[in-house]
């Protein structure tokens, strides 16, 4: 009777850990798709582009983020190749004139406030070392929105890509024997 | 124990239970759960959010006072998110003004239509000179338009004055001030503190104000004792080196005249040219205490942009006995609007395309506009549309009118904010004039150019109208008031921190006392108490502090206060 009560209880660990670890993240997180089959790999290597001809800084120090639709059809007013990608893009944005609505996997609490020029003019840092190797990627990966909170699963790192939590802010200042204080984010 | 004999029971169950919740504790789901919830709690309905944008600046002109001070904004997107001054410095007033749209207690909706019909229909019936419009920033482009409208209707124009004069401190050596709030808010700031190293400054006053604290001199007057002061001004050892005298004391138009003053500091306070249409049909500007009483029949008030307030009495008796229509243009229900039967709300600056009055401290013609940074919420009046229907004026931009009126002189220059750069009048097109003036300029006619009205065009007012009021008596009404700065009807809720924390300034509601006369009336530091004068009662809050002088009461100017009490009222404060 005591062998079968410690089966029984052990199987209960065993499915909660199943739900958990494999059943939780599907239920939770809901999984989008870029409306562009957009390639970073293709922009760096042929077109031979860098990260700031995009996603560039505004004359008053400010990041702009993810470029619009004008700075897209800057090279793709007409297809400039003969994929597929590009010619939908083309089709459904360039053409008609309608942004695309890119969603953001770095998209921080409206609380946080983050300066993307201190960190990269000032403390040197590659664009890499928070947004990983979406850089270099060929395909975007899908936008796995948390149904609770509504954040980007990407913020708390994710298929190999590093987090973007508060608790990462603070170990990489503490690794680099940076200051740091609630009022430098939370302003 | 067979497969067979293996059944389930209730005992297995809560096993299974416990192994899940002991596993459960092992997976990221409930800690995942916890962060979310919390995350979610941040994104709330009703939980503001900062705005995400572009970051630009645009300029404007501040239309909290007659000041007028240059305005940069910064925005994000199309949101002002803060405000600074462009050449000098902005009040605290002006540096908050951006909070002003989302103030909780403006007002946004109102009856428009049954005001609208009741105005209409009682300005059909009435007498002429039945009706009249107040504007208490005269001196606006909208101000014209009234002026207008009640010569068309047969009306009164009325305003807090006739005839505003401006006062040149620049040319002053010695101003005395009786009482006039000279470095807090009293002119432009900036121009008042570039001319304040070359005059020097002599404040008589009850209290030591902010004005006192920064003169040269400080005379400590007994309260109620302005005008006897006055009065004994040219036998003062000093009389004969003043330039200046400054303040609300009857006898100072006399004193600046034997001084010498007028034409030298003392001007008609002039304004921007208009068209000359718009001058030949208007009505003239008539002082409240020059109307008879009981002679007004519908009342139109804007105290949309007020820079200063006329107790309700005084308003009260002028108007008819039986149903006077009074309709205010408000921003909050704290004014007129209590008293109205319609109260309809208006823009409030930053949403507000004006002209600005001119400034008291400006002796030479400007012109400037204050643009909408954010658009204005639907629902409100624009009091100028509003009095133009009523006496069927022509629609038209009177603004643009103004400013084409403006060009026509092809004199002065024109001051750019963005990049301080002066540009000659004759060098713009009309067009360009109008766009430079949306896009934050002010047009200055040049001292050399223009030529300021002097003494004859600046008398005092002559013996007015006004019916005897009942005489105070100190044994029933101890206290002399002292009145606090004008402060504008809307301020940003943040500024509850010059009031209640850092004491910089007494909070419209309330009423500072000695000690002494604290004590005699039983009252504590933060009391509830009725400030009662011969006019009436209100309601207030006591402050107790020492540095408001014995046998005084210093009030605030909220609009309840200021119905009950102005300066030098006789007061008593009772515990409510």
């Amino acid at each position: 009777v005591k062998l079968r009560g410690t089966i029984v209880f052990a199987a209960g660990v065993l499915a909660a850990m199943g739900a958990g670890w494999a059943g939780f993240p599907r239920v939770v997180y809901q999984t989008y798709t870029q409306p562009v089959d957009f390639s970073h790999q293709v922009h760096a290597d042929k077109a031979g582009s860098k990260c700031d001809d995009c996603h560039a800084f505004r004359a008053d120090g400010s990041f702009a983020g993810v470029p619009t639709l004008d700075k897209c059809a800057g090279c793709h007013a007409a297809a400039m190749g003969s994929t597929v990608a590009e010619k939908n893009f083309i089709e459904r944005f360039v053409t008609p004139g309608r942004e695309p609505q890119w969603l953001v996997y770095a998209r921080q609490p409206e609380n946080v406030y983050f300066s993307h020029i201190t960190h990269v003019k000032r403390g040197n840092l590659k664009c890499q070392q928070c947004h990983g190797g979406q850089g270099t990627s060929n395909t975007l990966p899908p936008y796995q929105q948390d149904r609770i909170s509504g954040y980007s699963r990407d913020i708390w790192g994710h298929a190999g890509r590093p987090a973007m939590t508060m608790d990462a802010c603070v170990a990489c200042h503490r690794q680099s024997h940076l200051e740091h204080s609630c009022l430098d984010c939370h302003k | 124990m067979s497969l067979s004999q293996m059944t389930n029971s209730r005992r297995d169950i809560f096993k299974f239970a416990g192994g899940a919740v002991a596993g459960a504790l092992f997976t990221p789901a409930p800690w995942r759960l916890i962060t979310d919830t919390a995350l979610w709690s941040e994104n709330w309905p009703g939980i503001p959010r900062p705005a995400r944008g572009e970051i630009r600046f645009k300029f404007t002109n501040c239309a909290l006072c007659p000041a007028g001070c240059a305005v940069r904004a910064r925005c994000v997107g199309e949101q002002p998110v803060s405000l600074a001054g462009v050449r000098g410095g902005l009040c605290p007033f002006g540096l908050s003004a951006h909070h002003l749209p989302y103030h909780p207690a403006r007002l946004k909706q109102g009856p428009i239509l049954e005001a609208t019909a009741a105005v209409f229909q009682g300005a059909g019936k009435r007498a002429p000179n039945g009706i009249a419009v107040l504007d208490l920033n005269p001196g606006r482009t909208v101000s014209w338009t009234y002026r207008r409208a009640m010569a068309s209707l047969k009306g009164l124009y009325l305003a807090p004055e006739s005839q505003p004069l401006a006062y040149d401190l620049s040319a002053a050596k010695t101003v005395l001030s009786i009482g006039a709030p000279l470095l807090d808010g009293w002119g432009t700031p900036a121009n008042v503190l570039a001319a304040r190293p070359n005059f020097r400054l002599i404040q008589a006053e009850a209290v030591e104000s902010r004005t006192a604290m920064l003169a040269d001199q400080w005379i400590q007057l007994a309260p109620g004792t302005e005008s006897a002061f006055a009065q004994s001004i040219p036998s003062l050892p000093y009389a004969k080196d003043l330039s200046l005298v400054l303040g609300d004391a009857p006898e100072i138009p006399e004193i600046n005249r034997q001084l010498g003053a007028y034409g030298k500091t003392v001007f008609a306070r002039p304004e921007a040219p208009v068209p000359e249409a718009w001058s030949k049909n208007a009505a003239a500007v008539t002082e409240l205490a020059g109307v008879p009483d009981h002679s007004i029949s519908v009342l139109l008030i804007d105290e949309s942009s007020a820079v200063s307030y006329i107790p309700w009495h005084r308003i009260q008796r002028k108007l008819v006995r039986e149903n006077p229509l009074v309709v205010t243009f408000a921003t909050t229900r704290g004014g007129y609007a209590r008293y109205a039967q319609y109260a309809l709300p208006t823009a409030v600056y930053p949403e507000v395309l004006d002209d600005i009055a001119p400034a008291v401290d400006c002796i030479h013609p400007t012109f400037r506009i204050a643009v909408p940074l954010v658009p204005p919420p639907a629902g409100v009046v624009n009091p100028a549309d509003f009095v133009s229907a009523l006496a069927g004026l022509p629609a038209s931009n009177s603004l643009r009118e103004r400013a084409d009126a403006v060009h026509h002189t092809t004199q002065g220059t024109v001051l750019t904010y963005a990049d301080n750069k002066e540009t000659p009048l004759k060098d713009l097109t009309a067009d360009a004039f109008w766009k430079s003036l949306n896009d934050g300029t002010r047009w200055d006619r040049p001292p050399g150019l223009s030529i300021p009205s002097t003494v004859s065009a600046c008398q005092p007012a002559a013996g007015r109208p006004s019916s005897p009021e009942p005489p105070e008596s100190p044994a029933d009404l101890p206290l002399i008031a002292i009145r606090e700065p004008y402060t504008p009807a809307l301020v940003s809720p943040l500024m509850t921190k010059l009031y209640q924390e850092s004491g910089l300034r007494l909070a419209p509601n309330r009423v500072a006392l000695n000690p002494r006369d604290a004590r005699a009336a039983n009252l504590s530091n933060g009391a509830r108490a009725t400030l009662q004068t011969r006019i009436g009662k209100c309601s207030v809050e006591v402050t107790v502090d020492p540095a408001v002088p014995p046998g005084a009461v210093q009030v605030g100017c909220s609009p309840g206060i200021q119905d009950v009490c102005g300066p030098s009222s006789r007061a008593k404060v009772v515990s409510a």
